[in-house]
């Protein structure tokens, strides 16, 4: 029904209705870009409520602009769940979730949402090795979690690397049981907490105390493949080791975010069959001395890359601000490191979206999905263009005629 | 006669005398560059366009039916290319091996002892197509010195030099270590100080002391010669009764720049932080009579103060981030400002810079400007037209002009697009990059090792594993070594034989 409603709206003019509400809009541009389909030139996009009624070719609407996209998914927002939101009692800690941790009063939310990022995914910070899980959610609305959830239990966030052990000291000349001296302290031990973890779930090994049962349920729930593992990974060892795992446990569905260097194991991201979550471009698309002197080391054709490889991947912008700084910013910076248009459109919307399975509601402008879109001065993620307005669920929280 | 004095004498002259710029070396070869697009800067684009290249300046700029092409030139660029004059830089501090003095007051100093040419900085500008740079000292400074215009071409500052001793750096925002009372003291206290010099120059030598002839001979300056340069502070705003009587020459070295400054022959660039320090760069400016010759040097929140540096008149560098981002006192809710609309908004002429790390290049920068509302001639003028006037520079760069130098960028397309490279840059008519071999914006592009950079590869490891610290090469040292204190103890023994006889 709606497959046909869409089709017939697609190829027939559109006629100007009449408004019976607030939350109903007719937004007119020079290009629609729906990302599930080809652009449409001289587009018309109907909002009915809170979700897409209508998209197809038209002149006039209430508000006019150069193009519009679909509000942008971000898989790596980081909104306020600093070091207050790292549990100190164990490094794995997968029954707890983030959505007791976020601050829906943050100032941040609207900075993203304006930059047109209209749903997010929020992770528990990178301190434990097995941080908890992930939720996504929309950017604005109310300040309720339950009227900005997408779905809660999005993926189990873990980290691999030195982050969770960074900090940590060994114990000395105090007692070992000490509540300050927190392990693991080196990277070796936090594969091995992660290994242990898995390890044990298989084995049942410990499952008499409760906390421990419940963190195991939601290890078999990620061995199953009903929870997507999300792990940081940043150097070139960390995307094998976490690949590694992947492998020895045979974790179905695996994301690797900030994966810096991801981009050096292409045979090894084929094979396994991971997803990955680039980091941000460093802005006009250099890299800041740490970056070259460090170990992590991300090319500007990073995206091209992986695009060219066929693994799929998604752009983010870790809670980064400034200019040249923001999701869409990346989208255009991975242009200039030789990524299409289309593929860098869909790295910020449809695949992400995918990626963690809320594509039924956001990430493309079709009949019947959430009213996210984002509107444009001039041609999208250029520097020379702006986010002028943006919808959400139907609102209108950019507004264009304000500019 | 000391060498220094002759040197400073020498280039104090060349200064005075070179009102056009100092050209790099030629040679006789003629360069054409064809674009599919000439974007002039002075009127419509070209399409299809050429431009004739002779002695390092456009001789001939038009289509490519208006222009005819030499069969002896060179030629450079293709269908597919946008031309483009280089990008002006009015003001950075970078570039240079140290870029500030600890010494407050320091108008004698002359950043030609500290640009590096091999810096890393040079050689991005011809990666993002800047060919003209005002280098100065850092803002940390009260009068931080004589700063000079390059171009980022060559191994020695005399080659990179386009203009020498050019404008004078001051601050108002207080250098570290300083309340901003002490700040401002110390400025206006280095031109009370010259006042004080100055009447006690003329003093002595109304008494017919000589001191200052005196003293200038002792120094190994020239007096006579110099006298005819004229009398210092001719045409300053500054009146000394008796300073007629003084020769230019017998001004101390020290002083000497200041009295320059005074006389208009440098442009002030003063660095301000915050709004107050506008308000105090100006009154410092109109006090000393050289509101004429100021550029004001902006960061952060400077912006508020627009409306008094437009009635100023003066132009400003914009050396902060576009976006100023702010956080009420009170509600704790975000503002952000964008900066550059605010000045063009209240009538200010500025120009960008490249000095904010995150966005270095010109053409990023003036893309930003145009996508946070700039319109797209003000944010293009901004990093040619204006800077090249700030840097009096208006009839050799800025421009793709009959007459001007001819440094032409050639872009791989729009070069306000996020997808456009800089693929050749022409300084004075010299080819002096291309990206094609340009191996680190391979290395950023596409991960590619630079030669000579990569790390050892698994087989040098392993050979180098093997040979371990008992190499041949170690041997032989070792020998030689042993050998060598052999000898020693040798020669030792037979003195002590010597001795012994």
């Amino acid at each position: 029904m709606w497959i046909l409603a869409a089709s017939l709206l697609a190829s027939l003019p559109i006629p100007r209705l009449t408004l019976d509400g607030d939350g109903d809009w007719t937004i007119h541009a020079k290009v629609v870009y729906p990302v599930s389909g080809k652009p449409i030139e001289d587009g018309v996009v109907r909002v009915d409520g809170t979700k897409i009624a209508a998209v197809g070719k038209g002149g006039g609407g209430d508000l006019e602009c150069a193009a519009v996209t679909p509000g942008f998914v971000d898989l790596a927002v980081q909104i306020d769940t600093g070091n207050a939101s790292v549990e100190q009692t164990s490094e794995s800690v997968a029954r707890l979730s983030v959505a007791g941790g976020l601050d829906l009063f943050s100032d941040e939310w609207r900075r993203v949402l304006e930059s047109g990022v209209t749903t997010a995914l929020a992770l528990p910070a990178d301190f434990d090795v097995i941080g908890g899980l992930g939720v996504v959610l929309k950017t604005g609305g109310p300040t309720l979690l339950a009227a900005r959830l997408v779905k809660g239990d999005a993926v189990l966030r873990g980290a691999i690397g030195s982050q969770p052990s960074s900090g940590n000291n060994a114990p000395r000349f105090v007692e070992p049981q000490n509540f300050y001296y927190r392990r693991p302290t080196t990277r070796m031990a936090v594969e091995w907490v992660f290994r242990k973890a898995f390890y044990d779930t298989l084995q049942g090994e410990g499952a008499d105390d409760p906390e421990e049962a419940a963190n195991q349920a939601v290890l078999r729930r990620v061995l199953a493949g009903e929870l997507p593992l999300s792990i940081q990974a940043k150097a070139t060892q960390d995307v094998r080791t976490a690949i590694y795992l992947k492998e020895e446990f045979k974790i179905p569905y695996v994301i690797l975010d900030y994966a810096v260097e991801a981009w050096r194991e292409p045979e090894l991201l084929k094979r396994s069959g991971v997803a990955v979550v680039l980091p941000p471009f460093p802005p006009d698309g250099r890299h800041d001395d740490g970056f070259v002197n460090d170990s992590y080391f991300l090319p500007l054709d990073a995206a091209a890359q992986l695009h060219e490889q066929g693994v799929p991947f998604a752009l983010s912008a870790h809670g980064q601000r400034g200019a040249g700084a923001s999701l869409a910013d990346q989208a255009g910076l991975a242009q200039r490191g030789g990524l299409p248009f289309e593929a860098a459109l869909a790295a910020v919307t449809l695949d992400p979206a995918r990626m963690v399975g809320v594509q039924a509601r956001v990430g493309s402008i079709e009949v019947g999905k959430d009213a996210d879109l984002v509107l444009w001065s001039g041609t999208p993620f250029e520097p020379t263009a702006h986010v002028i307005g943006v919808l959400l669920d139907g609102k209108l929280v950019l507004d264009p005629r304000s500019r | 006669m000391n060498a220094i004095p002759m040197r400073s004498l020498v280039r104090t002259l060349l200064c005075s005398v070179a009102l056009g710029a100092f050209p790099l070396a030629q040679s006789d070869q003629k360069l054409i560059i064809e674009a599919g697009r000439i974007m002039t800067q002075a009127g419509p684009d070209i399409e299809n366009g050429r431009i004739l290249i002779e002695g390092g300046r456009i001789t001939a700029i038009g289509t490519q039916a208006e222009v005819e092409k030499p069969w002896d030139a060179l030629v450079l660029g293709g269908p597919k290319l946008v031309a483009f004059p280089g990008f002006v830089e009015a003001h950075t501090s970078q570039g240079m091996d140290r870029p500030n003095e600890n010494i407050d007051v320091a108008p004698f100093l002359d950043i030609r002892d500290s640009i590096d040419p091999v810096a890393y900085f040079f050689e991005d500008c011809l990666r993002y197509g800047v060919t003209t740079i005002n280098v100065q000292q850092g803002g940390n400074c009260v009068v931080g010195g004589r700063g000079m215009i390059v171009r980022p071409v060559g191994m020695t500052v005399e080659e990179m030099t386009v203009r020498p001793l050019f404008g004078m750096k001051l601050s108002t925002r207080p250098k570290s270590g300083k309340s901003r009372a002490t700040q401002m003291q110390a400025l206006r206290f280095a031109f009370d100080d010259l006042r004080t010099y100055l009447e006690d120059l003329v003093e002595k030598e109304k008494d017919e002391q000589g001191y200052a002839k005196r003293e200038a001979l002792f120094q190994g300056r020239d007096l006579e010669a110099e006298k005819a340069e004229g009398r210092a502070l001719a045409n300053a705003t500054w009146k000394l009764e008796g300073l007629e009587l003084i020769p230019r020459g017998a001004l101390d070295e020290r002083y000497a720049p200041l009295v320059e400054l005074l006389e208009g022959r440098y442009t002030a660039f003063i660095h301000c932080n915050d709004p107050l320090d506008v308000d105090h760069a100006l009154e410092l400016a109109r006090k000393h009579g050289l509101l004429a010759k100021t550029v004001l040097v902006l960061e952060d929140d400077c912006w508020k103060a627009a409306e008094l540096i437009a009635e100023a008149g003066v132009p400003a560098v914009l050396e902060g981030s576009l976006t100023h981002v702010e956080r009420d006192p009170i509600t704790g809710v975000e503002k952000e400002t964008f900066v550059p609309g605010v000045l063009h908004a209240k009538g200010v002429r500025f120009a960008l810079s490249s000095e904010d790390p995150n966005t270095r290049a010109p053409a990023y920068q003036a893309a930003l400007a145009v996508g946070g509302g700039l319109d797209r001639q003000t944010a293009l003028d901004a990093v040619t037209k204006v800077p090249a006037e700030i840097l009096g520079l208006g009839n050799e760069v800025g421009s793709l002009e009959k007459g001007k130098l001819a440094n032409v960028l050639l872009f791989s397309g729009d070069p306000l697009s996020i997808t456009a490279w800089v693929e050749h840059v022409v300084i004075e008519g010299k080819p002096v990059y291309e990206r094609a071999k340009d191996l680190r914006n391979k290395h950023l592009l596409e991960g590619v090792q630079p030669p000579n950079t990569a790390p050892p590869s698994k087989a040098d490891e392993e050979k180098e594993f093997e040979q371990g610290e008992h190499s041949d090469a170690d041997k032989k040292d070792a020998e030689k070594d042993d050998k060598g204190n052999e000898k020693k103890d040798d020669a030792k023994d037979e003195k002590k034989e010597g001795g012994g006889r």
